[in-house]
């Protein structure tokens, strides 16, 4: 009983945290629903974040054949056309980028984003991403509705232009799916994992029952 | 008496005759007379023995691979979720088994303060148990700490920020804590020290006495009866049944229903909402810039509660130290149960309606301090937590009181037969 | 005291008990899995011990390069075309002189004990006690040998080895010292650590 209760005591309680103030600053978050099964989308993914995000934002925690492996290239593809600074597939994605310079040229240091589809909501990415405005009185000439007065320029402007909607979209849905899988790499093995631990000890739990429930019988 | 014979001859008898292994064994598990009539709340001690075991084992696999300076934590952390084989696995069990630690240890407590088990003669079971209580608290703390992320740092802050207000010595004992003018990775070293090393210990150590002395007098019931009233020829009692087989084979069961959701939990929602593992502290510690909203663990919200409801300078004291002492004071007056208590009967079964109804005012205070604790404070949920943080303190500091007037029912000589 | 009766169906509560039991020792083995999986080389460790690449073009005949690869001295030496006489007049004096002890991948078990003629590539330990045998090249008298025909003597306990690392008879060293995987990027770049692609 106390346990139905702490359940719904949970659940309102996160309902709560969730409510409140609007969920992409000065609008509500687009909906963002990850699948780090889809394999082409995150190839996808990591293109568009190898050709317009990594000269500014590392993967300081993630190596470069751990992708490879993960998102099934072949390591000599992957070095060819992906890693542009002669590093070797096991390093980790640093990026040269000095943070002084960084400071002196953009305004402020650019996170690593390895983390970042964890600190904040992937669906917050996503509507961040396509929610750059012009605006003249920013250095870079744009503004961004979710994060206001941002000192990121808008990488992917001149793709925006050229691209018909739902192509910017897709690719900016299999960019935040590419966040989403690096943030957190071993999700997939996790949950397949877990549904064999989980249908084990259904069958462990119902033999345990039926133990419990023989002996029982004695204290009748 | 065949059994005895057998048991004195082999490598046992030998043992046997010189340490008493099997004696040891038959009266602290095999043959422990358990009450007959025990129900599904007296589960959660069996599954805190085996979550103790797999946070020292996860521990002690995570120690092998982090690294406790301010420069190496945060990176190490995703060392161990990346680059170890099956890091990620140890690291959620591990945070999810605090989670679960703290839940199963409040439903403890609970059974505890339901059927009266912090009555005469268990009251020393009771501190024991309260003090592993205190002691998991800063075990939890610690923890919470190691990682090193926003919420790390910033909860490592306002903690030690509370020892500051202690009048006169706060700020001194606050920097001999932190060991530095800030928190800083000589304040992360000794924390680890803490964590991995001089609370396990004593957690271990108040555990085996909890036990031992649980074994010497014995279990309570929901009933609360004394089945040492009636004993059998050989001095055991009527109403109890051999741990093995009858409780083992529940506890095993409920430890498969436990791990069912445990491992749900784990395998499918690592990050348990935000309340197993926080959003913020996927980012590295900042000493420069403060998260817009830090709450602590969820198990630590209904003393975060009572601390922000203090608002108000008293005596001389500021609100802040004034806060303090409520928070301190929430987790210490558990302690004082078996003396605040005068009822004649143990188990809420039997009480009046009195202990009834302040028992239950008490569960709902705690769960909405613990809700309040969680969201951010505004004028009305400031309120709401001054008046449940007095129903809190009524349910113990009134006892004395209503448990004395009210009239109780009888309690049955022996335990009813299910 | 309650105690365990005789129950309507013993076999029942018999197999109850024993499979529960089964079931847990099995769930017991998976849970050591991920404990003994952890200690295997992390992908940190992995990518220290990569296969690392050597411009071999700079050494000159007689001479020996030292690289490092998974905190081991891995020799690399560019035989002169004397010592190729040398090391086959000599095979009566090595214990194992056909390399029957597997202390070679299968492409290096043939007479130049590598995969380029006139190019030694061992890994610099020796098969003894683990210390670093030294480099004497030159054939003649020496202080540990009177007939020396070129190649490597340990200074910790006196072991020696032709210059292709193959251990003489009648020293502590067991066996042969081995050759690391290598192959040949190109002509003269030696990738060692790797087998290559077959």
């Amino acid at each position: 009983m106390k346990f139905i209760l702490f359940l719904i005591f949970f659940i309102s309680s996160s309902i709560q945290a969730a409510s409140g103030e609007l969920s992409c600053g000065s609008i509500e978050c687009d909906e963002f629903s990850a699948d780090t099964t889809n394999l082409s989308s995150l190839q996808d993914g990591l293109t568009t974040y190898m050709n317009y995000c990594y000269g500014c934002h590392s993967l300081k925690y993630s190596r470069y054949n751990r992708i490879s492996k993960d998102l099934n290239i072949p390591i000599d593809m992957y070095q060819e056309n992906l890693i542009f600074d002669g590093s070797k597939p096991g390093q980790l994605m640093n990026i040269s980028m000095n943070s002084k310079d960084a400071v002196e040229w953009i305004g402020a240091k650019p996170p690593d984003l390895t983390l970042e589809a964890r600190i904040r909501k992937p669906n917050w990415i996503y509507t961040y991403l396509r929610k750059f405005y012009p605006d003249d009185s920013r250095p870079y000439g744009v503004n961004n509705e979710v994060y206001y007065n941002v000192s990121m320029p808008h990488v992917l402007e001149d793709l925006q232009a050229n691209l018909s909607e739902t192509q910017f979209n897709e690719m900016i849905y299999n960019l935040t799916n590419f966040m989403v899988y690096v943030s957190d790499p071993s999700a997939n093995e996790r949950k397949r994992i877990g549904v064999y631990v989980l249908l084990f000890l259904l069958l462990f739990t119902s033999f345990a029952y039926l133990t419990y429930r023989e002996f029982k019988k004695d204290l009748k | 008496m065949a059994a005895n014979e057998k048991k004195s001859i082999g490598i046992m008898g030998w043992v046997d005759s010189r340490f008493p292994v099997t004696d040891l064994l038959e009266r602290h598990l095999s043959k422990y007379p358990a009450p007959t009539n025990l129900n599904f709340w007296y589960l959660f001690g069996f599954l805190m023995i085996i979550v103790l075991a797999m946070q020292i084992l996860t521990g002690l696999w995570l120690m092998m691979n982090y690294t406790n300076t301010a420069e190496e934590a945060f990176s190490s952390v995703e060392y161990i979720m990346r680059d170890v084989e099956y890091g990620w696995l140890l690291r959620y069990l591990h945070a999810a088994g605090a989670s679960a630690f703290f839940a199963l240890i409040y439903l403890h407590m609970f059974r505890g303060m339901m059927y009266g088990s912090y009555q005469k003669p268990r009251e020393l079971i009771w501190v024991a148990g309260w003090f592993t209580y205190v002691l998991l608290c800063a075990e939890g703390f610690t923890g919470y700490v190691l990682p090193w992320g926003q919420m790390s740092f910033w909860a490592a802050q306002v903690i030690i920020s509370l020892l500051g207000s202690i009048p006169m010595v706060g700020e001194d004992l606050a920097t001999w804590i932190r060991g530095d003018y800030l928190i800083s990775g000589i304040t992360l070293s000794r924390l680890f020290a803490f964590h991995v090393v001089l609370l396990p210990i004593m957690i271990i150590a108040v555990v085996f006495f909890h036990i031992l002395a649980l074994h010497e007098i014995g279990s309570n019931n929901p009933d609360g009866i004394d089945i040492k009233k009636h004993v059998d020829k050989d001095g055991v009692p009527l109403d109890s049944k051999p741990f093995y087989p009858y409780d083992i084979t529940h506890d095993i069961y409920a430890l498969g229903v436990f791990l069912l959701i445990f491992c749900t939990v784990v395998f499918f929602f690592p990050e348990g909402g935000g309340y197993v593992l926080e959003y913020v502290n996927f980012e590295p510690a900042n000493p420069l810039s403060t998260p817009s909203h830090i709450v602590p663990s969820w198990y630590f919200t209904p003393f975060y509660a009572m601390l922000r409801a203090v608002d108000f300078a008293l005596f001389g004291f500021t609100a802040k130290f004034l806060g303090f002492v409520c928070m301190a004071g929430g987790i210490a007056i558990f302690a004082a149960l078996p003396w605040l208590d005068r009822s004649p009967v143990k188990s809420i079964r039997y009480k009046g309606v009195l202990s009834k109804g302040f028992l239950a005012a008490f569960v709902i205070s705690f769960f909405v301090l613990g809700y309040l604790g969680a969201v951010p404070p505004s004028d009305v949920k400031n309120l709401l937590a001054k008046v449940f943080t007095v129903i809190y303190f009524s349910y113990f500091l009134l006892m004395p009181i209503y448990t004395r007037i009210e009239t109780c029912k009888p309690v049955p000589e022996r335990a009813p037969q299910h | 005291m309650v105690q365990p009766s005789s129950p309507p169906n013993p076999g029942r509560r018999k197999f109850l008990t024993n499979f529960t039991g089964f079931l847990g020792a099995i769930g017991a083995f998976f849970v050591a899995i991920p404990f003994l999986s952890a200690f295997k080389p992390s992908a940190r460790a992995e990518a220290a011990g990569a296969p690392v690449q050597v411009d071999i073009s700079s050494i000159n005949p007689g001479e020996m390069m030292i690289v490092e690869w998974r905190g081991k001295p891995v020799f690399v030496v560019k035989l002169e075309s004397s010592a190729v006489k040398l090391i086959s007049q000599n095979l009566d004096r090595l214990a194992d002189p056909e390399m029957e002890s597997p202390a070679q991948p299968e492409y290096a078990k043939n007479e130049i004990r590598s995969r380029k003629e006139g190019l030694a590539i061992i890994t610099g330990v020796c098969t003894h006690l683990g210390c670093s045998p030294k480099y004497y090249p030159n054939a003649g008298s020496t202080d540990f040998d009177p007939d020396w025909q070129g190649g490597f003597f340990c200074p910790c306990h006196g072991s020696k080895f032709d210059l292709l690392g193959r251990v003489y008879a009648g020293v502590p060293a067991p066996t042969n010292m081995e050759v690391p995987p290598h192959y040949f990027a190109k002509d003269n770049i030696l990738i060692i650590g790797s087998d290559g692609v077959a």
